[in-house]
């Protein structure tokens, strides 16, 4: 069955062309299509991608997100746009139930241009800050472009980022070369709240702040923030994961700065290299768009790992202290297929038999003889603790940049029956009782036959006292 | 023939044979009308099994008959006491469920093809109608009398304190406990009368049946070693009562260790000492009178008095000794509150919040009981002017039964068979008496007299001395008579009375009386577990107080975190502290619990009583006892002491979730500023609660049952009450100049 399975996993993963594992209508928001033509390489490489791009104004009157409760679109680009307010088919209520529905966002900023209110709702729902409207612009005196900004010192020069953390993938600065440096033009820097939701993609350098270019005073009283904390490119992925990206700057999405060439002033010479910013947008805009980094549970199966007994797949009911063996099958989409999921390198998936708390975690190991060239299986053998209950199988596996993996699979796990426990000839510690109900009934037996077969001695004696 | 008709019939009474055939038809009326009385409920509603527990055992039986016995025998039923689940095959009484299954299938091997739920409607009637011969069985025992035991049987058939438990539909373990308890002292009797082996074995098979079906069994297991031991104290020990003790002793404590329920408790626990105490004690007797028998000698028979003694005294001191240390388990709180009626409200909430376990208001017996209460006194006078082992019996039943029965509401059962008992031996002493047209001779009578006059001249009470004193008159007798037979015309009136108005409701379905007289059915119950069972997942989580716990299993076919069999305190008491802690405490504890839906009865807009706010501090309790530091019962209540639920309630009253579960959206029924909760009477503030992490699912036509959906976790990671808010439109105030340390984030 499992093969039969596997069979229909890859004819699906072979229709399914170069797109998003989620679909490919994109709806892009801007103020006019002329403006598009900024974005002409950006906006090739995602219909190069497979996206079937719609682009609309913000007010347009045909514009709807939902068409008869579903998902008109699977993902939305927001540019920036001089309107403040966004009119009433992109409220702040509709974008989150956008997203409740699985649609993912990005949104591009402008240092020059405000912010609509309706996205700046969203991102305090999504705890994320922005400096007030048009006073928020990231700068960094040691880490600029000297060729377009020599002065101003407002396009910022980044290294592609790196892992976030050892057990994390690194999805956007990978292949990059030490030279590689993506330019982050007139940008506005977020700060991110502490939800575990939120994930920085793209840092400033220490050496970052972001002030108020209308204010020329000497000091800065009210600082927004500064050095890491700010955020330039930010992700947020939902519990349903949908994916939320929020880019500081719509600039560096330009086709000019796709191809513009710029040098490091911190390096001290005119060395001019090219910008990372083609590659970099699109892996966010990949990510974003559910184009890497999914994850996908194939199949789950449990079953009975006893010699002797019928291991039925998938079981709904187990006796205590049974064995048990659990796999699950795991994939991932990277941009055009369905690879196999393979851990980072610190990284554990877990496996936990839970009742109220957990009995059992254990790390799932990567089980070859199930694995294929599109999944890898992962599997885990276990005792069932020595209580009844309705357990659960679960799954919890949640990373940043990976879609969340949380599978519950229940069970109940029942006490023993009455004909399962050893029977009392076989516990050694019985013999004694046995032995003795061997005895008394022996006893009973021979005492009745002395009774009965012995007659009474003295006949006369006996008569006269009952005379 | 040309007799007259009146004397033929007087005749016809006569003949040995005549008269057995009567007692057959009479006693098999008395069988009619026992269960004929009890079908008011079926016919009134419909043919619906009752109440909270049965609806436990209506669906153990089904399983029992889908899935056959052994099956039943290990049943892990994982639809109750999520996620804990119940060992519920070896946790259950099986003998009513076991009882049904055998009945069902012998009517289908007999090729009548019957539905598994009017088995177990009619089987409490049906059990009636065998508990009315085995009074009757038990009263001929006690009294030469003919009349008294089909009176007992008459009393038994209809008296309602048996009733209240054997409606039709009131698919109990009484409705099978109370003949199996009847006939089990029937058989008692009978091998004691006789010192039979034979009966005391089958004493001990009823026995068995008993414990197989009742957890009252321990009533047997205490009275039948304490009627031996008065006998023995009275000086009665003889080899009948040794016999037919020893024989139900042994053979019924191996019968009931075959209950997996019970296994090991009748050689572990206190409620059971008593039984094996008086065993060895018959022992000891026993050997001692074999000595005494063998050496005659007033010395050693002191000294084997006093050797019986020390030897009862050391077996006493054993067991506290076993108690003590560990081997036997102490009286377990339910005999505690036999004892204490204040001690299960101060220790056991659980067992006190149950309504049946309150002490009997004294109204409760003339009730119950009518006019057999003021009869029963006298029975058992009579009882004591015989004072055979068998009136001793009754007499100890009497006092045992009365002292239980008023301790606790549900043990009014227990007394009820003595009090038929008691009560047919004195009606029918009276109606022996006074029936009797024989009026003694006179002068034949001064003869009898003037010859024993001078022996009997000594003796102490006149009326031996003259029996010649008494009402002889046929119209003296008449009246006696005919009170007697109005008394008990009132009694069937009564009896059917009560039936018919107090004990018939099904309470899943409520009656209630229209102005013009018409009766209107209020079937809030079914109407919302018929929506759980419909609209909600297979394995949806419900929540609710324990009381509904059995109903929705059976009704709604969900899984329930707690119900009736209140074996787990701690997990009640987690529900009890969902239900009386705020929004943010209680919504960890139902993901915990997977809970999908909460379910709460509200009697606010009808005036239904049994709601969940009068039961609300029941719960509060429960939850205090395990979490005294995070729920209060203090809190509940308003500075001044009273319990209140309109603008004057205490915080902790208004955010708890059950308050805000009652009161949801109740506002808007009425115009505003006038919501009114006809249950209590009081006056609703203006603005209702707001719930956050609960959503209105479902809520029934008159408003008794209301069912929430918890939400899942913010998809966006908000907690709940700002996503409630963001739905509703409240912008978020914007940040503006943080005071204090700015929080950096870390990663």
């Amino acid at each position: 069955m499992r093969s039969l399975f596997s069979l229909f996993l890859f004819l699906f993963a072979a229709v399914a062309t170069a797109i998003s594992a989620s679909g490919n209508r994109l709806l892009a928001i801007l103020d006019n299509v002329a403006e598009k033509e900024n974005y002409s390489k950006f906006f090739g490489d995602l219909e190069s991608r497979g996206f079937q791009i719609s682009v609309e104004a913000p007010k347009s009157e045909s514009l709807a997100l939902f068409h008869l409760g579903e998902r008109s679109y699977d993902h939305i680009i927001f540019f920036p746009t001089k309107a403040k307010g966004l009119g009433p088919n992109l409220t702040p209520n509709l974008l989150v139930d956008f997203m409740n529905a699985q649609g993912n966002i990005l949104i591009a900023l402008s240092s020059d241009l405000p912010t609509p209110n309706s996205l700046v709702s969203l991102l305090a729902e999504l705890d994320i800050q922005l400096p007030a409207d048009r006073t928020g612009l990231v700068v960094d005196h040691f880490h600029y472009d000297a060729s377009s900004a020599p002065d101003k010192h407002d396009v910022l020069l980044l290294a592609p980022p790196s892992a976030l953390r050892p057990d994390v993938k690194d999805f956007f600065g990978t292949g990059a070369g030490p030279d590689d440096a993506i330019a982050f033009p007139r940008g506005v820097g977020a700060v991110l709240g502490s939800s575990e939701l939120l994930t920085p993609v793209l840092r400033a350098p220490r050496t970052a702040y972001s002030y108020n270019p209308k204010e020329q005073a000497e000091a800065v009283d009210d600082l927004f923030a500064a050095g890491e904390q700010l955020s330039l490119v930010s992700a947020f992925q939902a519990r349903n994961s949908a994916r939320f990206t929020l880019v500081g700057s719509a600039e560096m999405l330009q086709d000019k700065w796709f191809d513009a060439e710029v040098s490091k002033a911190a390096a001290g010479e005119k060395k001019m290299a090219k910008t990372f910013n083609r590659e970099f947008a699109k892996r966010v805009s990949g990510w974003t768009f559910n184009e890497i980094g999914v994850l996908r549970v194939n199949w789950i199966e449990h079953h009975l790992d006893e010699a002797g007994a019928t291991n039925e797949s998938n079981p709904n009911i187990y006796r205590i202290k049974n064995d048990v063996k659990y796999t699950i099958s795991l994939s991932e989409y990277a941009w055009t297929a369905w690879n196999p999921f393979t851990l980072p390198g610190d990284d554990a998936l877990q496996l936990e038999f839970s009742m109220l708390s957990p009995f059992h975690r254990l790390p799932l190991a990567l089980d070859a003889a199930h694995s294929s060239d599109s999944a890898s299986a992962y599997s885990a053998s276990l005792k069932l603790p020595d209580q009844h209950g309705i357990f659960n199988f679960a799954v919890n596996y949640k990373r940043p940049f990976l879609s969340n993996l949380e599978e519950k699979n229940t069970v109940s796990v029942r006490h023993m029956a009455h004909n399962e426990w050893p029977r009392s000839f076989v516990i050694s510690g019985a013999w004694p009782w046995i032995a003795g109900l061997g005895v008394t009934v022996a006893g009973w037996l021979a005492f009745c036959a002395l009774w009965m077969y012995s007659a009474p001695v003295g006949g006369k004696r006996e008569t006269k006292k009952t005379q | 023939m040309s007799a007259d008709p009146l004397q033929v019939l007087a005749s016809a009474g006569k003949g040995k044979n005549t008269r057995g055939l009567l007692r057959v038809i009479i006693l098999a009326l008395i069988v009619a009308a026992a269960t004929a009385s009890r079908l008011f409920s079926v016919i009134r509603f419909e043919s619906i099994i009752h109440e909270f527990d049965p609806w436990f055992n209506f669906r153990a039986t089904k399983y029992l008959v889908a899935n056959g016995f052994y099956n039943f025998w290990d049943w892990f039923d994982d639809r109750t006491w999520h996620p804990l689940g119940r060992v519920t095959g070896g946790t259950l009484y099986p003998g009513l469920m076991v009882t049904s299954g055998v009945i069902y299938h012998a009517l289908r091997a007999l090729t009548i093809p019957v539905d598994i739920r009017n088995v177990c409607v009619l089987l409490a009637p049906g059990f009636s109608g065998l508990t009315a011969i085995a009074a009757y069985l038990l009263t001929n025992e006690m009294t030469p009398s003919p009349s008294a035991g089909l009176l007992a049987a008459l009393f038994m058939g209809i008296a309602p304190g048996y009733i209240s438990r054997s409606v039709a539909g009131s698919y109990d373990n009484e409705a099978i406990a109370i003949f199996l308890l009847v006939f089990t002292f029937y058989l008692w009797i009978k091998a004691l009368k006789q010192g039979s082996m034979l009966w005391g074995a089958l004493c001990a098979l009823f026995y068995g049946y008993m414990v197989a079906s009742w957890g009252g069994y321990a009533f047997i297991t205490c009275l039948l070693p304490l009627h031996s031991f008065v006998l023995v104290c009275m000086g009665r020990y003889s080899t009948r009562l040794y016999v037919s003790y020893t024989t139900w002793y042994a053979l019924g404590t191996l019968a009931s260790m075959q209950i997996p329920f019970v296994g090991f408790l009748p050689v572990k626990t206190s409620e059971h000492m008593p039984a094996l105490g008086i065993f060895g004690f018959l022992q000891l007797l026993a050997f001692l009178d074999y000595v005494r028998s063998a050496i005659p000698s007033r010395q050693f028979q002191t000294f084997l008095w006093i050797f019986a003694g020390a030897a009862f005294g050391l077996g006493l001191l054993g067991l506290v000794v076993a108690t003590s240390a560990g081997f036997v388990a102490p009286w377990s709180g339910r005999f505690y509150s036999l004892f204490d009626t204040g001690y299960a409200k101060i220790h056991i909430p659980i067992i006190a919040s149950v309504s049946e376990h309150q002490p009997t208001a004294w109204p409760a017996f003339f009730f119950d009981l009518n006019m057999l209460i003021w009869l029963f006194p006298v029975g058992v006078y009579l009882c004591f002017q015989q004072l055979a082992d068998e009136h001793v019996f009754i007499v100890v039943y009497a006092l045992f039964g009365s002292y239980f029965a008023g301790v606790m509401v549900r043990l009014m059962l227990t007394l009820t068979p003595v009090v038929c008992v008691a009560a047919a031996i004195a009606v029918s002493a009276l109606l022996d008496t006074y029936l009797s047209t024989k009026s003694p001779d006179p002068e034949e009578n001064q003869a009898v007299e003037g010859a024993e006059g001078k022996k009997g001249a000594k003796s102490g009470l006149k009326a031996t001395n003259k029996p010649m004193v008494g009402v002889y008159a046929t119209w003296g007798k008449g009246v006696v008579v005919s009170a007697l037979a109005v008394y008990l015309l009132l009694f069937v009136l009564h009896c059917t009375w009560v039936t018919s108005n107090a004990y018939s409701s099904p309470s899943v379905v409520l009656a209630s009386r229209l102005p013009d007289g018409s009766q209107h059915i209020i079937d809030d119950y079914r109407e919302a577990y018929q929506w759980l069972r419909q609209n909600t997942r297979e394995d949806a989580k419900i929540m609710s107080w324990w009381d509904y716990g059995y109903q929705i299993g059976g009704m709604a076919d969900r899984p329930t975190l707690v119900d009736n069999n209140t074996w787990n305190n701690t997990h009640i008491a987690t529900v009890g502290k969902a239900m009386s802690s705020s929004e943010e405490v209680s919504y960890p504890i139902m993901r915990q619990h997977e809970v999908d839906y909460v379910l709460v009865v509200f009697g606010g807009l009808l005036g239904y009583s049994g709601d969940d706010i009068n039961k609300f501090l029941w719960m509060v309790r429960i939850a205090e006892g395990i979490w005294p530091d995070e729920v209060s019962e203090r809190a509940f209540f308003t500075p001044r002491g009273e319990y209140r639920v309109d603008g004057e309630a205490t915080e902790t009253m208004k955010n708890s979730l059950m308050y805000k579960m009652s009161y949801y959206n109740y506002n808007n029924l009425f115009p505003a500023g006038q919501a009114v909760d006809r249950m209590r009477g009081a006056r609703l503030p203006d603005v209702g609660p707001t719930l956050s992490t609960l959503e209105e699912a479902f809520t029934s036509e008159n408003w008794i049952i209301r069912i929430y959906k918890v939400k899942d976790l913010d998809n966006l990671g908000r907690d709940h009450s700002s996503a409630a808010a963001f739905e509703r439109g409240n912008k978020k105030k914007k940040v503006t100049k943080k005071r204090g340390p700015r929080v950096l984030r870390l990663d």
